[in-house]
């Protein structure tokens, strides 16, 4: 009897002991991403490669959506609450470098080569030379288009370098009523003039949003909405989606977004739509890129498995499930074959566009008011579209506004 | 006789006072005790964050990194430098102006329809409260789809072939879309309330008055109206300091703009720290509007003297 309750309790402890053992080695990281309950079953299946990978390593998603992502973050990371793998997007990696691990020295201790990512999107999750994260996806901003409702016009399909004036005409012959050949959205009057040649920065990388290029590229943006009422106009709480919304309905012609929602629209229409550069100006086209991806937090406790994990999610085989789900353009050059073949392959041009697009891109001039600058587009921009003020008024009282 | 009285009370006094205190200390330490999980809550969770965005307020804190002291520069740069402050705090007071008139008069009309109905009364009453428990953003998701350029109300309007400006695209018409979706909201609140209170004027008052042939306009200016007076200035008061601090229907529907338009003290506060992670600037603001708060509820309790009847 005293020597079964002995044996019994050695039992117990041995396994005890087992059991922590095994827990020590077990490490758990746990990876901030934003993204539809719709994507969850897509971020789990890329947790699931760490864990194959790894089988000490598993990683949980905590998923929220967009727009929250944004404010909880920095509450979460200076409260210390913050996961160990943090989503970043390239045009908020001015405001949040420095929640997040630089990643050269890691890079150089196993020799990882960035070579295998495009380079625009390597630069964009990147601050002051110094690497900070390493994309899932890539793209730039270019022009959806109705074909079905540009064969009806009777307009020709955009070509690879057309100009603005294309641009205009095309959406002058489509619009017809209700039904216009445009829908400006906010961001279009940041990718739009940078592809007509305008900057918004000075040299200094402060914003000048005043300087003649850009209040005049603006202004020629302005004008499809207040003089040539080709697009209608869009209201501040909702800025950045009305265009959207309006294409996919069908009462839209063109629209300007990136790769990412590429799938989502295709999925969301009843007709043929294609792809298209944005318009450039007087001189050789150029674009700007955008891109998400990972990195690893600066306080994680887990860096060197976080580090593992990361190149696990931003890995060959990772790029190839979210390629072909249709979630993203990737950012590896060699997988981007399985978005073409999958999500774009019925999207008219999708490939040459694209190509064309990355061989003109331009860097993406950020600083850590960026965000700031977005809002005060969205808020301010539609007194110019429903002539109540003019551009450069308008321009003039963003950049009032803005801190320098 | 009169002396020995005075001396037993006197002794009887010191000791129930002595007996009493002792009890009292008693009672007070378990009361104390009682009290303390709610007393804990209260500083965890009142306390120290009031304190917490006093402190903020002199920093210039960005949310990540350690917050510096910067004394008062940010009061002087809210009141001096900001281009942005007298247009938000303007359009703060024309919205609480416009919307708490508006929200006391439909709110009492709609009481006072509601209490003259024969039949239907809780029906009525259930209908008008419907929106008070119905979640504020959902609610401004609906309404901005309704207003939005192009949707329904566009529609509505121009099958009546009435020409108008899209309201949420222009900058009259913005606040005057926050004030309806607010109105459509909060005026519920306050009919449920007041339509309450006029139910508990006593029957007698108002045959009384009718028998000494008041009308229905004197019944109601004379004898109902100060009656619930004390309901109507609690109303009032709560609608007043809401409105001060609207937030959810400018977030969804507008956001601050046209322009600045629409763009409230509630609004910016979450603008400077959530969106540009000016913490220590938007607590700034906090204190601004907390302190316009406390004043304007002050100068509503001293003009309630005037016109508020207290029965008793």
């Amino acid at each position: 009897m005293k020597f079964s309750t002995v044996l019994a309790a050695a039992l117990l402890a041995s396994s005890a002991f087992i059991a922590t053992a095994q827990a020590q080695e077990q490490v758990n990281l746990t990876w901030q991403m934003w993204g539809d309950e719709k994507d969850a079953a897509l971020w789990k299946s890329l947790a699931d490669l760490v864990t194959e990978e790894y089988p000490n390593i598993t990683v949980t998603a905590q998923i929220s959506g967009w727009t929250d992502y944004w404010t909880r973050l920095p509450v979460l990371a200076s409260s210390g609450q913050i996961g160990d793998l943090v989503a970043m997007q390239s045009m908020r990696m001015p405001s949040f470098y420095s929640i997040l691990e630089p990643l050269d020295a890691h890079f150089a201790s196993d020799g990882f080569d960035v070579s295998a990512f495009e380079t625009s999107i390597i630069a964009g999750l990147g601050h002051d030379g110094t690497q900070y994260a390493l994309p899932y996806d890539v793209g730039p901003w270019m022009v959806y288009y109705n074909r079905d409702r540009f064969a009806e016009a009777g307009v020709a399909e955009p070509a690879l370098d057309w100009t603005f004036d294309d641009f205009k005409a095309a959406a002058q012959k489509l619009t017809e009523g209700e039904n216009y050949g445009y829908a400006v959205q906010a961001f279009d009057f940041v990718a739009g003039p940078v592809a007509l040649g305008a900057e918004y920065f000075n040299d200094a990388n402060q914003f000048d949003v005043t300087n003649p290029g850009y209040v005049d590229a603006v202004g020629k943006f302005v004008d499809l909405v207040a003089v040539d009422k080709t697009s209608p106009v869009f209201a501040s709480g909702a800025g950045a989606i009305t265009g959207s919304g309006r294409f996919a309905a069908g009462t839209a012609a063109m629209y300007i977004d990136g790769p990412w929602v590429l799938q989502q629209t295709k999925d969301s229409v009843d007709f043929n739509i294609g792809v298209a550069p944005l318009p450039r100006g007087e001189g050789e086209s150029r674009f700007i890129t955008a891109g998400s991806g990972w990195g690893i937090s600066a306080t994680s406790a887990h860096k060197e498995e976080a580090y593992k994990a990361l190149q696990v999610l931003t890995g060959p085989k990772a790029a190839e499930i979210l390629a072909s789900a249709g979630r993203a353009l990737p950012g590896r050059l060699a997988e981007q074959k399985f978005w073409y073949d999958v999500a774009a392959k019925d999207v008219a041009g999708t490939h040459e566009v694209l190509d064309y697009m990355f061989a003109h891109s331009t860097p993406f001039r950020l600083n850590e008011y960026w965000n700031e600058f977005e809002n005060l587009i969205t808020q301010y921009m539609p007194l110019a579209l429903n002539g109540d003020s003019t551009t450069e008024a308008v321009l003039g009282d963003i950049q009032n506004q803005l801190p320098f | 006789m009169t002396a020995i009285n005075d001396v037993t009370e006197v002794t009887g006094s010191q000791k129930r006072s002595r007996w009493g205190s002792r009890l009292d200390r008693r009672e007070g330490r378990t009361a104390f005790f009682f009290l303390l999980p709610g007393l804990i809550g209260m500083v965890l969770f009142l306390v120290v964050p009031i304190i917490a965005s006093v402190v903020l307020s002199f920093t210039n804190w960005k949310l990540l990194g350690t917050p510096q002291f910067v004394g008062i520069s940010n009061y002087v740069r809210l009141f001096t430098a900001d281009p942005q402050f007298w247009p938000v705090l303007r359009n703060t007071l024309f919205f609480t102006a416009e919307y708490l008139v508006l929200n006391i008069v439909i709110s009492l009309g709609l009481a006072v329809w509601i209490s003259s109905l024969k039949v239907g009364q809780r029906w009525f009453r259930v209908v008008f409260f419907l929106p008070t428990f119905t979640p504020g953003i959902a609610v401004a998701i609906v309404w901005m789809l309704i207003f939005a350029p192009g949707g329904f109300f566009d529609f509505v309007m121009r099958s009546m072939s009435i020409a108008m400006p899209n309201m949420l695209t222009d900058q009259t018409l913005a606040m005057q879309a926050v004030i309806i979706v607010s109105l459509w909201a909060g005026v519920g609140y306050n009919t449920v309330l007041f339509n309450a209170a006029l139910d508990m004027v006593p029957q007698s008052y108002l045959e009384a008055a009718r028998i000494d042939g008041a009308n229905a306009w004197q019944r109601f200016w004379k004898i109902r109206l100060p009656l619930i007076s004390p309901t109507l200035f609690f109303g009032t008061v709560m609608t007043a300091i809401t409105s001060l601090q609207v937030f959810d229907q400018i977030y969804v529907m507008t956001r601050g703009g046209p322009g600045n338009a629409t763009a409230t003290l509630g609004y910016a506060i979450y603008q400077r720290g959530f969106q540009n992670f000016q913490m220590g600037y938007a607590s700034t603001i906090a204190w601004v509007m907390f302190a316009m708060i406390m004043a304007l509820t002050a100068v509503q309790f001293w003009l309630q003297r005037k016109w508020v009847h207290y029965d008793n």
